[in-house]
C-alpha cells in the first residue's frame, strides 16, 4: 500500500513549502483509494467527497506525518476515518443507486454485459451491510489487509472485527442467494 | 457449505477488487482547496530543533539526569545564595515576558448551543482550521451553551465549530460564507479594532 522513499521525498517538498508537489501524492492515490471509498459510500459523489476530504485534511496535518515513507498508510487511515462520519452523516439520506454508476466510473469496460447485472447485485447487497460490518468486509477481502493491520488502522480489537467479517459474509451470501441459486 | 460460502465470497470479493477510477477533475479541486491553505514552511536545522519528536530514554539515563539536576540545585544554592534571586529575575522577565495578546488582534467571544456535544471547538483561517489549537476549545457554561473568547487578527476571516472531533457546524447567529469550503459550512466575521 506504500510507495515508500518516494514519498518521503514529495512529503518533505511540501513541507518545504512546494505546495504543487502534493499534486503528486494526489494522482498517485486517487484511483488506489477511490475503489474503497465508493465501495463504502455506496456512489460516486459521496466518494469524491471523502477522498477530496481526505487529501486536504492530509495537507494540513502534513507535519503530523510521522513515518512519511508510510503515507500512503497514513492517509488511507484518514479516508477510512472520512468515509465512517460521512457514512454516519448521510446514513439516513435515501440512496438512489444509479444502474450506470459502475459504467461512470469505467469499470464497466471490465465488466461484459453478462456480468454486469451481478456486479449491480453486490453492489447493492453491500450497502445493505451495517456500516462497521461493510467496512471490516472491504477491508479484509477487497482492500486484503490482515486482522492486526485492520485493528491497527480502525482501533478496532482483532476478535470483533473477525466476527464483523463472519457476520459480513453470512449477509452478503443470505442477500445474494437468489442469485447463486439463480 | 463452508467451502461453497468461501468460493461465494471469493467470487464477491474478485469483482469488488476491479479497480475505481476517479477523474482527474478532483486532483485539480483538491490542489485548488491546498492552495488556499496556510503553505507549509519547514527548514532544514530550524525544523529539526522545533518539530517534536519521541525520545526513548532508558532508566538509567534518568537516573543520570536527576542526579545532575540535583547536584546543579545544590552547588548553585551554595554559591549563588541570596544572589541568585535578585539576579534571576531581570533574566527571567527577559526570557519569560508576560504573555500580551497583538495589538494587531481583538478578544472576539464565540458561542453554540449544542446540548448532546462532548466537545466543541472553533476552527477558522486565524488557526490554520486547527480543531486541536488550545487557545479556541470551547468550554460548556451549562444548558448546552458552549463558549470560548480568544484572539482573533483584525480583518475578514473565515470559521466554523468543530463538535466532537467530527462535525463541522457553521455558526447560526453569524453570516455564512457562500463559498462553502471542501463541502463544509462556514461563517464569516469581521474583526475591527476596538475605538
Amino acid at each position: 500500500m506504500e510507495a515508500g522513499s518516494s514519498d518521503a521525498v514529495v512529503v518533505a517538498r511540501v513541507l518545504r513549502g512546494d505546495v504543487e508537489a502534493f499534486r503528486s501524492l494526489v494522482e498517485q492515490y486517487r484511483d488506489r483509494y477511490a475503489r474503497y471509498a465508493f465501495h463504502m459510500l455506496g456512489n460516486r459523489e459521496d466518494a469524491e467527497e471523502a477522498l477530496q476530504d481526505a487529501f486536504v485534511r492530509a495537507y494540513r496535518s502534513l507535519a503530523r506525518c510521522e513515518d512519511p515513507e508510510r503515507f500512503g498508510a497514513w492517509l488511507f487511515r484518514i479516508l477510512v476515518n472520512r468515509c465512517r462520519t460521512l457514512g454516519a452523516r448521510r446514513g439516513r439520506r435515501a440512496r438512489t443507486f444509479v444502474v450506470d454508476e459502475v459504467a461512470l466510473l469505467g469499470a464497466a469496460e471490465e465488466h461484459p454485459a453478462a456480468t454486469t447485472a451481478w456486479r449491480e447485485e453486490i453492489d447493492r447487497a453491500l450497502q445493505q451491510l451495517r456500516g462497521d460490518q461493510r467496512e471490516a468486509f472491504l477491508l479484509k477481502y477487497v482492500e486484503e489487509m490482515g486482522y492486526d493491520e485492520m485493528s491497527q488502522l480502525t482501533g478496532v480489537g482483532v476478535s470483533a472485527l473477525k466476527m464483523r467479517v463472519m457476520r459480513a459474509c453470512e449477509r452478503l451470501r443470505e442477500l445474494l442467494s437468489e442469485v447463486y441459486d439463480a | 457449505m463452508r467451502d461453497e460460502t468461501e468460493q461465494h465470497i471469493e467470487q464477491i470479493a474478485r469483482e469488488l477488487r476491479a479497480p475505481v477510477s476517479i477523474g482527474r477533475e478532483l486532483d485539480a479541486r483538491v490542489m485548488r482547496a491546498v492552495r488556499r491553505l496556510p503553505r507549509h514552511a519547514r527548514f532544514g536545522l530550524w525544523s529539526r530543533l522545533i518539530t517534536p519528536r519521541t525520545v526513548t530514554v532508558t532508566p538509567l539515563v534518568w537516573g543520570m539526569l536527576a542526579a545532575a539536576v540535583a547536584a546543579f540545585a545544590v552547588l548553585g544554592a551554595m554559591h549563588a545564595g541570596a544572589d541568585l534571586d535578585r539576579a534571576a529575575k531581570p533574566i527571567a522577565r527577559a526570557f519569560f515576558p508576560r504573555p500580551q495578546t497583538p495589538a494587531q488582534s481583538q478578544r472576539v467571544q464565540f458561542v453554540l448551543v449544542a446540548p448532546d456535544a462532548k466537545k466543541v471547538a472553533v476552527v477558522g483561517d486565524f488557526n490554520g482550521w486547527d480543531a486541536s489549537h488550545a487557545a479556541y476549545q470551547a468550554q460548556h457554561r451549562g444548558g448546552g451553551v458552549w463558549s470560548v473568547t480568544a484572539p482573533v487578527p483584525l480583518g475578514h476571516h473565515r470559521y466554523s465549530f468543530v463538535v466532537d472531533d467530527s462535525l463541522w457546524v457553521a455558526d447560526p447567529t453569524a453570516p455564512r460564507v457562500t463559498d462553502y469550503d471542501y463541502g463544509m459550512p462556514n461563517s464569516a466575521i469581521v474583526v475591527q479594532e476596538q475605538k
